[in-house]
């Protein structure tokens, strides 16, 4: 009786092990198994010339939050001529660092829950070029009404994470800690 | 006797319910202060001429405010220092599955040990039924648990549930494998109070308990 029920116990976590390949590429997974402690989000910004250099002009967004073929194609000069319409030039070290913090950290490379969602999900196809366009950003803001953001003075648009979402910097996205400036009574009972 | 174990169980049942309710009532009350803002329907032409209700509509440039109506520019109030709030629909779940993990270790420590399925003694020599003791009633509350938490998790987090996003999206394992683990120990138990003479149970309810432990790492 004991045999059959550890046979079945060793099947169901070998089931698991295999099935989570996202998981098992990762050469941190067994790290990842073993700590508790908790890894919701997506992993904070570290990289003190990544967090100066981005967040010089916006909110320094965490590599988890995309796959990295989106950071390559985003982080280099070419393309940082033409940053969303701003001249981004950084100086060749600088970017090298930058660009392979950024693809390190990219989110197939993370164990947070966030970033593995958006790993899922960005699988296949081109590479998202905004956060705000993957399906699983939009599906997650898509009930919001447009005057709580694009109307709303406090935030303006989806791509200030911080404006809301309180513990942004930390890597932390959940509803609970959402506050959307100038509506503080809206917890977002359906909200995400 | 039995009807007082019924009703205890129901009475355990309802009170699970109860919070459910309390912790959704709570989020309710909270967001229909949300509609009572008359322009939100009347003079936000933006939101209703169009599905721009939808993200697309959050999307891009922010609207310069010459071309905004005034009702479309969101008051401005002064921020107050926030904090998360210590009792949601969302923490209630975390804190329900911790909880029958917790309960389903109390079980386990506290079973009687192994029973017969196969050459069996006869039931006069077998030991007694071991309904009413600690393990039993753990079991009926981890159960009841058990449940609690799917229910809270259907409430709170229906919308993180995508089978467009495949099976290997973390959220659907975390649906999938907690809800597979609460039927797993909900059946244990129903196996073991259903037979006269003490069943193995233990392997079905340890899966079950395995099942949700995966589930919650899965998402923690």
């Amino acid at each position: 009786m004991m045999q059959k029920k550890w046979k079945i116990a060793a099947i169901l976590a070998v089931a698991l092990s295999l099935s989570s390949t996202y998981a098992m590429a990762e050469e941190y997974f067994w790290l990842w198994v073993v700590n508790p402690s908790r890894q919701k989000g997506v992993k904070p910004v570290t990289d003190k010339p990544y967090q100066n250099e981005c967040g010089e002009c916006h909110f320094a967004y965490q590599p988890g939050l995309l796959p990295a073929k989106s950071w390559e194609a985003l982080l280099n000069a070419d393309a940082l001529r033409k940053h969303f319409g701003a001249n981004a030039e950084v100086d060749k070290d600088t970017l090298r660092g930058i660009h392979d913090y950024a693809v390190d950290n990219a989110a197939e490379k993370s164990f947070y829950k966030r970033a593995r969602k958006i790993a899922v999900a960005t699988e296949e196809g081109p590479a998202p070029l905004r956060i705000t366009e993957l399906r699983y950003i939009s599906r997650k803001h898509h009930d919001i009404p447009e005057k709580m953001i694009k109307g709303n003075p406090g935030v303006k648009s989806l791509s200030f994470c911080d404006k809301c979402h309180t513990q942004a910097a930390q890597g932390v996205y959940d509803a609970d800690t959402v506050n959307i400036p100038n509506y503080p009574n809206w917890d977002g009972w359906f909200s995400k | 006797m039995k009807c007082r174990v019924k009703f205890r169980n129901m009475a355990a049942g309802i009170s699970l319910a109860a919070l459910s309710g309390m912790v959704y009532a709570d989020d309710m009350a909270v967001n229909l202060i949300l509609p009572t803002d008359a322009s939100f329907y009347t003079h936000n032409f933006q939101s209703l001429k169009s599905p721009s209700y939808l993200l697309a509509a959050n999307e891009g440039e922010a609207v310069p405010d010459a071309v905004k109506g005034p009702a479309s520019v969101a008051p401005v109030i002064p921020a107050a220092e926030f904090k998360p709030p210590m009792f949601t629909g969302r923490n209630a779940h975390k804190y329900l599955g911790l909880g029958t993990i917790v309960l389903a270790g109390l079980t386990a420590a506290t079973a009687p040990g192994e029973a017969c399925e196969t050459n069996c003694p006869p039931p006069s020599s077998q030991p007694r039924q071991t309904s009413g003791t600690a393990h039993s009633r753990l079991a009926r509350a981890t159960a009841a648990m058990a449940a609690a938490t799917v229910m809270t998790g259907l409430l709170y987090h229906w919308d993180d549930f995508h089978m467009e996003d495949g099976w290997t999206d973390p959220d659907n394992l975390h649906a999938m494998l907690g809800t597979a683990g609460a039927l797993l120990m909900l059946y244990a138990v129903d196996k073991s109070a259903k037979s006269t003479v003490p069943t193995s149970h233990a392997a079905t309810a340890e899966l079950g308990a395995v099942a949700m432990v995966v589930a919650i790492k899965l998402t923690w």
